[in-house]
């Protein structure tokens, strides 16, 4: 059963259209990022949930109830900011603690609770420290105590890691994702990194321009992306331009090759321009899979665990990575070889 | 090791040497003017130690002179207090266009300069007897300022009210930064942890700002302590507070005892020192806060 | 934003803007009621007219002008070799100059009055020249805070060291770089404190007063008590001259941020 429903959402500010007809259905307990460049409308749709901004069109309901009219304090829900946003003037029990006062929860209730959120973040021992007295981590991570503390029905969490360093982040995303699935509560994440959305989401938004491109597991997002933007914005992948030779053959014809495709979608005719994607973990110069590319060598790096070459097909660059070992002798360029792949491999993605 | 050691030692004379005019242009028209003053305050005639000129001030005319100046600067820096505060979060807040703030800085700016004769002048030629609002009142609505309202311009109140000229647009400069630092996340935690804006401004917005607004509240008192030709344009020696009487002990030795005009000096440094220190070290809490 | 605070906001700043130009109003209404029954500008006219406000005024700005000449000559190369040479003074150095903030200038010039008697070791109060000396100093103190910080904030926008040092690699001594180099860069900031300078000592009345000297400060008091319009047309006069200034800072700073003098 969907407990999160945003139906044909849309925000303008002014004449400009910041998010266009998203919908999307959230199930309880899930954990949903959305993933996208700046600028793309992530944190409005977060914002509109929260009750920040006012949805220009369109109905967000939480658990079938309609959220359009209630203010932010009336929709019970814990969100963690960019920035942190702890109050500078209380120490970490009374920040966690907050939410329960304004509540008008008993005191000693209080105490236990906020003893519990702060065990559930390993900072028991913290709570008299005020906020400019800790690092930026277990701000953080005290901002999700006090987010969680009132026990709120869906938590947000709007670029949480953005501001912290590589180690921390890598870390604190784990937590996070330990403490969503032990608490079992709806969560959306809003993020401009996709290793991050990744790692730690049940399903991926990519969202461009105000809309939702796709919406998916982290492996369809990542192995079976829809569009260019996606292929682009999700990992590195190589885009190849083709033309199709004989729709019923499932051929199609790059610079002077012409290979064969799994499957082609039915409304191409002969000479259309068709745009592939290869991932460079997918090819290998060993004779593997059913497909093959010829090409000259352009450069070759070593990235530590694997090298990546880069020969040119046609008038197109394809990258192809190959595990590193002690033995292996890197390509030179201007050398031709044959890049061995997978058919399946292989995908068609829409512009 | 033997031989290093005289070369940095002239470089750092020759460092310091460039320190020179301004430190003797400070001592000798700043700190050792006020240092004699101090001195002096604890000084017979003849210059032997004494606490007797510091105890003399609890005599006579000056105790109530030390109490109005202190009740006319503390009035006049809470009502600035307040009247700016409300007028920049008018501004900050979005009550009125944004467009406002910048000329309203500047205008603060120039206006939180301005004290001294003129304008004595502009509050006579409005609150006093034939003045602007006094007769626009009386004719129009038959009020007597000074009979209806018991309001005189050379008065305690008439003081008050012309220190809130430079007192409010001085409030405005200092505490619109302030309220701008109060970032807009806090208020949007705050509503999102189900709090009412009353309840962030009790528990948030207040509490952070609390600093800030005492130390403003600081300076703008030292500010209206140490104001003495507004008092003299628009008073004469009318009304008896502390710059008034100490005017009157420079010109002519009133007291007849000029190491008490020393006690009374070094008694206005102290009051507005200690208002200064208050105002720094709040200002620091807040800063550390606000970072 | 919800009506109610939106009414609230603008009755706040209204009643705020009509505190500080009511006064203005009066000031001026006043000054043109020295003709009986019709506004006329004959308090002004007395006023240019007497011989001793052209004598106080044109010392007043004489006065201002020495007092930024010597303001320049003492707060730009200070915070200049502070910032480039003894960045760990800084704090110290303008703590010094917030001082006559804390200190009332009415104590100052008491402080004056007896230290520089005619009896003592500098009697600079003894003669014309000296006291007027003594006047302009006074008031290079009084408008040290507002130099010192303008001055200090121009040189945070320069790269001061590397300003120096290429010039040093060119030859240039401590003297061309303070005049060829450093000044032209905080020309902006030296002219928003000479005209708060200049605004603060056309009207000052304490150590003027005290130190009996005939400024336009003293002398707007004196008419004050004698003459019933024309220390109003004075003080407009006053505020024209002050706010105008004011508002020149205003320009030079807009000016100055419109186009940054970093090289």
């Amino acid at each position: 059963m969907s407990f999160l429903v945003l139906d044909n959402l849309q925000k303008s500010f002014g004449a400009v259209q910041v998010v266009k007809d998203f919908n999307m259905s959230i199930d309880k307990g899930e954990f949903v990022s959305f993933l996208g460049p700046s600028g793309c409308g992530k944190t409005t749709v977060l914002r509109m949930i929260a009750g920040f901004e006012t949805p220009s069109g369109g109905t967000i309901s939480i658990n079938g109830k309609d959220q359009n009219r209630l203010k932010t304090n009336q929709r019970n829900i814990g969100m963690v900011f960019q920035a942190y946003a702890l109050f500078p003037n209380m120490n970490v029990f009374d920040n966690v603690a907050f939410g329960l006062k304004v509540a008008g929860t008993p005191k000693a209730e209080i105490q236990a609770r906020v003893k519990e959120m702060l065990a559930l973040i390993r900072l028991e021992h913290l709570a008299d420290r005020y906020p400019y007295q800790m690092s930026g981590g277990q701000q953080q991570r005290v901002a999700l105590a006090r987010a969680l503390a009132p026990k709120p029905q869906l938590l947000l969490l709007d670029e949480p890691l953005s501001a912290l360093d590589a180690k921390i982040r890598i870390s604190l995303r784990e937590e996070i994702r330990q403490i969503q699935r032990q608490l079992g509560i709806t969560t959306v994440f809003v993020t401009h990194d996709q290793e991050e959305a990744l790692s730690i989401s049940d399903r991926i938004v990519v969202m461009n321009a105000g809309r939702a491109d796709q919406i998916g597991t982290p492996s369809e997002i990542y192995n079976r992306p829809a569009t260019r933007f996606v292929a682009s914005f999700v990992g590195t992948l190589n885009m190849i331009d083709a033309t199709v030779e004989d729709p019923a053959a499932r051929t199609v014809r790059i610079g002077d090759q012409v290979i064969a495709l799994r499957e082609m979608p039915g409304s191409h005719k002969a000479g259309d321009p068709i745009l592939l994607a290869l991932r460079p973990e997918a090819g290998s110069l060993s004779s593997t899979g059913d497909s093959r590319l010829q090409g000259e060598v352009i450069s070759s790096s070593f990235l530590g665990s694997v090298v990546r070459t880069k020969i040119a097909v046609g008038a197109n660059a394809v990258s192809f990575d190959t595990f590193n070992a002690p033995d292996l002798t890197m390509p030179t360029p201007g050398e031709k070889v044959t890049l061995n792949f997978s058919s399946q491999d292989l995908l068609v993605v829409r512009d | 090791m033997n031989q290093a050691s005289p070369a940095p030692r002239l470089r750092l004379s020759l460092t310091w040497l460039g320190l020179m005019p301004f430190a003797v242009f400070v001592l000798l028209f700043l700190l050792l003017p006020t240092m004699h003053i101090v001195i002096g305050a604890f000084q017979t005639r003849d210059g032997s130690f004494t606490l007797q000129n510091i105890l003399d001030l609890n005599s006579g005319t000056i105790p109530s002179s030390y109490w109005v100046s202190i009740k006319i600067s503390a009035t006049s820096a809470a009502l600035g207090c307040l009247i700016g505060f409300g007028m920049a979060s008018a501004v900050v807040f979005g009550a009125v266009p944004r467009w406002i703030r910048s000329p309203l800085m500047t205008f603060s700016g120039v206006a939180s300069n301005f004290a001294g004769v003129p304008l004595a002048f502009a509050f006579l030629a409005t609150f006093g007897p034939v003045g602007l609002v006094t007769l626009f009142l009386r004719q129009n609505f038959g009020i007597v300022l000074q009979r209806d309202l018991g309001f005189n311009i050379l008065s305690f109140w008439g003081l008050t009210v012309t220190y809130l000229f430079f007192q409010i647009p001085l409030m405005i400069l200092i505490i619109t930064p302030a309220l701008e630092g109060l970032r807009r996340e806090w208020r949007e935690a705050a509503q999102v942890l189900g709090a009412t804006t009353l309840q962030y401004w009790r528990m948030v917005a207040l509490p952070i700002l609390f600093p800030s607004l005492l130390g403003t509240f600081a300076l703008l008192f030292a500010n209206a302590f140490g104001a003495v030709a507004t008092a003299i344009a628009l008073t004469g020696s009318s009304l008896n507070i502390v710059p008034i009487q100490l005017f009157a002990q420079i010109r002519g030795d009133v007291l007849g005892n000029p190491n008490l005009g020393y006690a009374m000096a070094f008694g206005m440094i102290v009051v507005t020192a200690i208002a200064n220190i208050v105002y720094i070290w709040l200002r620091i809490r807040a800063e550390r806060w606000l970072k | 934003m919800s009506i109610g605070a939106r009414i609230i906001g603008w009755a706040v700043l209204i009643f705020g803007l009509l505190y500080f130009f009511i006064p203005l109003g009066g000031l001026f209404e006043f000054s043109l009621k020295a003709r009986r029954g019709v506004y006329s500008f004959d308090a002004y006219r007395e006023v240019f007219a007497d011989p001793q406000f052209q004598a106080t005024f044109t010392y007043s700005v004489v006065m201002a002008l020495v007092t930024i000449a010597i303001g320049i000559l003492i707060v730009v190369p200070t915070a200049f070799w502070v910032r480039l040479k003894m960045p760990w003074a800084r704090p110290y150095v303008e703590f010094v100059t917030l001082l006559p903030l804390v200190i009332p200038a009415i104590v100052i010039v008491f402080g004056y009055i007896r230290l520089y008697n005619t009896s003592s070791w500098l009697p600079l109060t003894g003669s014309v020249f000296g006291t007027n000396a003594l006047l302009a100093f006074g008031y290079t103190t009084l408008a040290l805070p507002y130099m010192y910080r303008a001055v200090d904030t121009g040189l945070r926008t320069i790269d001061v060291a590397t300003l120096t040092e290429a010039a040093q690699s060119l030859g240039a001594g401590w003297f061309t770089i303070l005049r060829r180099v450093i000044l032209p860069n905080v020309v902006p900031a030296v002219l928003s404190g000479a005209f708060l300078t200049f605004a603060i000592v056309i009207g000052e009345f304490t150590l003027a007063a005290l130190l009996d000297r005939p400024a336009f400060g003293p002398y707007l008091q004196r008419i004050g008590a004698n003459k019933a319009y024309e220390p109003f047309a004075l003080s407009v006069i006053a505020f024209a001259i002050t706010w105008g200034c004011l508002g020149l800072i205003q320009i030079v700073s807009r000016f100055s941020k419109a186009a940054p003098s970093r090289i």
